[in-house]
């Protein structure tokens, strides 16, 4: 396990968990997603699971659809999941639809840094709060309302829970400057 | 009571001429006929997605106690020669009579895996899945198909396509009998042919139990028009975030500009690519069909 600025966060190699290089089916997506439910419930301080793709030859949409896809699902809010080395085309497109058909978005972090999202897209008014929460590894409702003086800290804490209860960040309490409470939104890197 | 008796054409027949043909006379498995008998002309060259609709379609009869008998014209190069040759009497039930005999089987044995433009019928274990089986058919597109630029796409998608059709024959199907799975490359014909075939209940049968409760609009299509849908919303017995696998298919079979014809227990629907995927005004549908049990999809690729 390794932490990126108190986030704890663990690479998951997919293919550790498959029978097969190639993974195809429901049922073969259902036992591989067993098994890294067994993995993420072994780690339970960790917000954050990279997948890795690493020896994966290839999956099909329903395959994806139960294993991943599944996790991110399930855990939608509690810990994220993000792809950071998916880079075949063909992959691509079946996370993709995967993710699209579950509602669920899931980054996909490029070797050059630049993320991308499968699945859904955000909703057209909170894209720029994402957009900010993308130049940070963590955001708060306030500073985000500092950027732009017609928003309200009000506004922006709605737009970045919009964002959390639909899979794009993560958050966690933290106490505020004023002394109070805040939630601090964490990206899924 | 007399024979069913249903005549081949002797030409290339393909999935849509197989079903013209069928259409003409009575359904075989619902009638109450005890002997259904197939005339297969010399000149009737079957194309590999009528050929493993036909072999479920005997295997079908077989079950349900009928006298089935598959007669061929004598000839030395015609159909019979093929159908051995791709392994179709080896999956062929025991109890369908083949005159003017039944091949060994000897020539698909012998010549198995020799030809990178075609092969052989595979058999859809119903009790076991065989987890090499979208690798291998992946594997003889890949090598019929390697002049073209776009290979390693068309082999991805083909990959995606082939392990969601399996998978649906287990998934979906509750089969009875074991399904199949062929390809063949009509350099000719400048397409690719994929069939996959299963004898289970059909894919509406299993799917518009689940639309009653969670989607009633849907559930108050026909039979065809819900197909359509199927393939161009992605809809599943399983819920809603289910059911991405055949629209993922659809997708796919597009981008390569292909055609999928679907045959369900008494509907078929014919999808036409067009520049918004599969729509329904590109859609052929057809219902009142001689009954087939299961699904059956073959997607036609062009080559060029």
């Amino acid at each position: 396990m390794k932490s990126m600025n108190q986030i704890p966060s663990v690479d998951l190699r997919l293919r550790e968990f498959m029978d097969e290089d190639e993974g195809w089916g429901r049922d073969a997506g259902r036992i591989t997603c067993q098994r890294l439910i067994s993995f993420v419930e072994r780690h339970p301080g960790v917000l954050i699971f990279r997948v890795t793709l690493t020896g994966v030859r290839r999956v099909d949409i329903s395959f994806a659809s139960e294993t991943v896809v599944e996790l991110a699902r399930k855990h939608r809010g509690q810990k994220g999941f993000c792809f950071i080395d998916l880079v075949d085309v063909d992959q691509r497109e079946n996370w993709e639809a995967a993710a699209l058909r579950a509602r669920q978005p899931i980054m996909s972090w490029g070797v050059n840094g630049k993320p991308a999202f499968l699945g859904v897209e955000p909703s057209q008014g909170s894209v720029d709060a994402l957009m900010f929460a993308l130049r940070k590894t963590e955001a708060r409702a306030a500073e985000y309302a500092a950027t732009d003086r017609s928003m309200s800290i009000t506004n922006a804490s709605t737009k970045f829970k919009q964002l959390w209860e639909q899979g794009f960040l993560l958050r966690r309490e933290a106490a505020a400057e004023s002394g109070g409470r805040e939630y601090v939104y964490i990206l899924i890197r | 009571m007399e024979p069913t008796i249903i005549r081949l054409p002797p030409r290339w027949t393909d999935a849509s001429v197989l079903e013209d043909t069928l259409r003409r006379g009575p359904s075989p498995l619902s009638t109450l006929t005890s002997e259904v008998q197939f005339h297969i002309p010399k000149k009737c060259s079957l194309m590999t997605d009528a050929a493993v609709r036909l072999l479920s379609l005997l295997n079908q009869l077989d079950y349900s106690t009928r006298r089935v008998v598959v007669e061929f014209e004598a000839s030395k190069d015609g159909v019979l020669p093929y159908l051995e040759r791709i392994g179709f009497f080896q999956s062929l039930s025991p109890g369908v009579t083949v005159r003017p005999q039944r091949p060994s089987g000897f020539t698909a044995v012998r010549y198995r895996g020799s030809n990178p433009g075609v092969i052989e019928i595979q058999r859809i274990y119903r009790n076991q899945r065989d987890d090499s089986l979208p690798k291998r058919l992946t594997s003889a597109i890949t090598r019929a198909c390697e002049k073209r630029p776009d290979v390693k796409e068309l082999e991805g998608a083909a990959w995606t396509i082939l392990a969601e059709l399996i998978d649906n024959v287990f998934s979906h199907s509750e089969t009875r009998l074991d399904g199949f799975a062929a390809l063949q490359v009509y350099p000719k014909g400048n397409c690719l042919k994929v069939a996959v075939s299963d004898s289970g209940l059909g894919m509406l049968e299993t799917l518009r139990p689940a639309l009653q409760s969670e989607a009633p609009k849907l559930a108050a299509l026909r039979d065809v028009e819900l197909i359509v849908e199927v393939f161009r919303q992605g809809l599943s017995r399983h819920g809603i975030g289910r059911g991405c696998g055949l629209k993922g298919c659809a997708d796919k079979a597009v981008k390569f500009g292909a055609s999928l014809d679907i045959r369900l227990p008494e509907a078929r629907v014919l999808l036409l690519p067009g520049n918004q995927g599969y729509t329904p005004n590109r859609a052929f549908c057809y219902s009142g069909l001689p009954l087939i049990w299961g699904t059956h999809i073959s997607f036609t690729f062009h080559l060029d």
